[in-house]
């Protein structure tokens, strides 16, 4: 008898166990539905952990519940450098958020080819289409058709503090390389940092490569080259040399290979927001970064900007940037009032107060009229004046290639490798893709 | 060898239990044990049989069938590549430099935390004050998480950090230097911070097995006019023996797997600058991360087959004559 009950037992927990895993399998989308009364939850990823942007999701998704009551949003904000591989896990499994980040490029490709965005060209307003810039549509489409909403313009160049560049006895905002390498002669004999670089998250170092790139090559031939993932233009190697020689005079941070980009006092942005650097090679999310790890959690008051500096004998124009645009897509799966809660967060009100809480340009442009800080506004006149804002070169090649090329560009400033180097890491990812 | 320490002696000593138990009942009921016995088994061992085919059976075998495709991690794989993913992997330099980090990580962790371990050891088996203290100080940073001390070592060992200031207050500050990402010693710093973190498992299991050697046999050799580093020498060490071999065996698996501490330390990117990457940083950074899962998928079986004819060798001809008696003399 004794036997008999503990194989009846062993039987239950068995079968519950089995329960148990097939719950975990079923339990998918379902929160997504609307359910019988006409409610809808959605659930939104975005990629600001502190603060005031933080802040921002909760009071945009508060004042869209206010208005449509029956809409719910839910938020998870998720660290950056974590966000493009979860999201990518989410796609994979099918379960993706609603509404998610997108940069554009060839990350957002990757999820438009596998059938994971909703295609937003028809669903956009007239009013949203009127108040934000094509270009910025632009970066955000694929094959002609729009899958993200621009939230902010984020154009790269140097950030620095001019605190210590007055400190230095810099008097001017260097235009031309060797402008650049006198301010670092200038700020080392001062016993100043000179240049913060976040290398151990690796893209940070590798902009230094791009935009050395982009002075060096022609628009056609950057376009062309990320397009066909084709680097056998000379401009390329030429960018490689470019920058080898730039890091030789040691620009960078002490122990700038294992030092990241945004987290913390030690990081970069950090180094910057403390004084410990000068300058910083940076998007413009920088300011907002950078405000959130002064000492007093401040906007940086005496950070500046510049564009990155021409280079002699480069084919590229020295006006032309590089940056990205922050927006927000819909996944395949998401209900219709995604569509209509991004055109809500990018009104002009809406982005007034985004472009508050991120210390960012905002998409809308009736919106720009609140930059308070200055190094948005030295970025400003740059970027209408630009020739062409292409889009950072680790987005445009997706991630295969684009981390590839990072981590080659810091193989080559921590000694390893060379110019050549940067080339070949480039093919062995594409044979690994 | 005819005293078996802890590790295999217990192991025996169940199976012997076992075998003796089910004889015994063989000669009362002889026809009923056949079938009810089997189902006992069946019953008992279903779940953790099932649970073992569906969590490592069956991804070894999907992992398998990924690998021959360039796939992009999304919906169904279709692009059929055949064996291009293993040629790239073999041929890749810097699969060939992560080789040589894990076979250096192997070599070293075993060279560095087994004499330690066994000095720790013997030190701590002798009788003396604050014993106790000492073992759970040994024994505390195999409890920390990897990731707290990930996290507190790469903080420390900035070139800002604590470790160099500290080296500056004491007048070495010459010895100050780049700990993490110069290249010619984050190999090093590797291997002190592994070593920190598991020399305290090593010594519990090598204390553990000399708590199974019969001290008859060293107050034996006492009487005879041996001395303490002859008893420990001629008596000790070898009677540890398949306590050891068992560790370097953990050691060993471990070393092959390293992936935390690397990845917490070094971050996503830099491992490979830095010269401290494994097989499964690589994996991760070039499947995962690089949105290849085809290829990432092929980088699991190559570390897969790799660490299974390591242990099978390891097993065949070192762990043989310890686990003979052990695995073989259950029930028949």
């Amino acid at each position: 008898m004794k036997q008999r009950s503990r194989i009846l037992g062993a039987t239950a927990t068995l079968m519950v166990a089995a329960l148990a895993l097939g719950a975990c399998a079923g339990g998918g989308d379902s929160a997504n539905k609307a359910d019988a009364d006409g409610n809808v939850t959605m659930t939104l990823w975005h990629n600001s952990t502190t603060g005031d942007g933080k802040a921002f999701w909760e009071g945009a998704a508060a004042a869209y519940h206010e208005q449509n009551p029956k809409v719910t949003i839910k938020i998870q904000a998720i660290q950056n450098e974590e966000m493009d591989g979860k999201l990518q896990n989410a796609f994979n499994a099918d379960d993706a958020p609603d509404i998610f980040f997108a940069r554009g490029g060839a990350k957002l490709k990757d999820v438009v080819d596998a059938g994971q965005a909703m295609d937003l060209t028809d669903l956009i307003t007239d009013e949203t289409k009127k108040a934000i810039n094509e270009g910025a549509f632009d970066a955000l489409s694929v094959d002609g058709k729009v899958y993200g909403m621009p939230m902010s313009v984020l154009p790269g160049g140097i950030f620095y503090s001019a605190d210590l560049f007055q400190q230095a006895g810099i008097t001017e905002a260097p235009k031309t390389m060797e402008d650049l390498n006198a301010a670092i002669d200038k700020l080392k004999a001062a016993g100043i940092q000179p240049i913060a670089l976040g290398a151990k998250d690796a893209w940070p170092a590798a902009h230094w490569y791009y935009f050395f790139a982009l002075r060096e090559c022609s628009e056609d031939v950057l376009a062309k080259s990320a397009l066909e993932g084709d680097f056998t233009n000379e401009c390329w190697l030429k960018a490689g040399k470019d920058l080898e020689e730039f890091a030789a005079a040691e620009p960078f941070n002490d122990g700038f290979l294992t030092t990241s980009a945004q987290q913390g006092a030690g990081s970069s942005a950090g180094l910057v927001a403390n004084h410990k650097a000068a300058m910083e090679l940076m998007g413009g999310w920088n300011v907002g970064v950078i405000g959130d790890l002064t000492p007093d959690k401040q906007p940086l008051a005496d950070l500046r900007w510049f564009p990155f500096p021409a280079v002699d004998g480069g084919k590229g124009d020295p006006t032309a940037m590089m940056g990205g645009v922050d927006g927000f897509g819909c996944s395949k799966n998401a209900p219709k009032e995604c569509a209509d809660f991004l055109n809500f967060v990018v009104n002009a009100d809406n982005q007034r107060k985004y472009a508050d809480a991120f210390e960012t340009i905002p998409a809308n442009k009736d919106a720009q009229d609140v930059i308070t800080s200055d190094a948005l506004k030295d970025i400003l006149p740059a970027y209408e004046a630009a020739s062409s804002v292409s889009t950072w070169l680790d987005t445009l090649l997706g991630q295969n290639v684009g981390n590839a090329l990072n981590v080659a560009v810091v193989d080559m400033l921590a000694g390893k490798s060379d110019a050549e180097g940067i080339l070949k890491a480039v093919q062995s990812a594409a044979d690994k893709g | 060898m005819s005293a078996l320490p802890v590790l295999n002696g217990g192991s025996k000593a169940a199976g012997g239990a076992r075998s003796s138990r089910s004889r015994g009942r063989k000669t009362k009921e002889p026809s009923m044990i056949g079938r009810r016995e089997r189902l006992e088994i069946a019953v008992l061992s279903g779940p953790a049989i099932l649970m073992f085919l569906a969590f490592v059976i069956f991804p070894v075998i999907m992992a398998a069938y990924y690998g021959f495709f360039k796939w992009k991690g999304y919906g169904v794989p279709t692009d059929f590549v055949g064996l291009k993913n293993y040629v790239t992997i073999l041929t890749d330099p810097e699969f060939h430099a992560v080789l040589g980090h894990n076979a250096i990580i192997l070599v070293a962790s075993l060279l560095l935390q087994g004499p330690i371990a066994l000095l720790l050891a013997l030190l701590l088996n002798k009788k003396m004050r604050g014993q106790s203290v000492i073992r759970v100080l040994i024994f505390i940073p195999y409890v920390i998480s990897e990731v707290i001390a990930g996290t507190a070592w790469s903080l420390l060992l900035q070139t800002q950090g604590g470790v160099n200031r500290l080296l500056q207050d004491i007048g070495l500050g010459n010895l100050a230097n780049d700990w993490i990402s110069n290249p010619k010693i984050a190999m090093w710093t590797l291997m002190g911070i592994l070593t920190w973190k598991y020399v305290g498992f090593a010594v519990i299991i090598f204390l553990a097995g000399m708590q199974g050697i019969p001290t008859e046999l060293m107050e034996a050799a006492r009487v005879d006019g041996a001395s303490y580093w002859q008893i420990q020498r001629r008596i000790t060490i070898p009677l540890l023996g398949p306590t050891i071999r068992m560790w370097a065996f953990l050691s060993i698996i471990g070393s092959l797997q390293l992936f935390d501490l690397v990845y917490i330390i070094w971050g996503q990117y830099v491992a490979s600058t830095a010269g401290t990457s494994t097989m499964a940083t690589y994996m991760v950074v070039n499947g995962r991360l690089a949105g290849n899962f085809g290829y990432g998928n092929a980088v699991a079986v190559v570390v897969f087959i790799i660490s299974l004819i390591i242990a099978l060798l390891y097993q065949r001809f070192v762990l043989r004559r310890d686990t003979e008696g052990a695995l073989t003399g259950g029930t028949r």
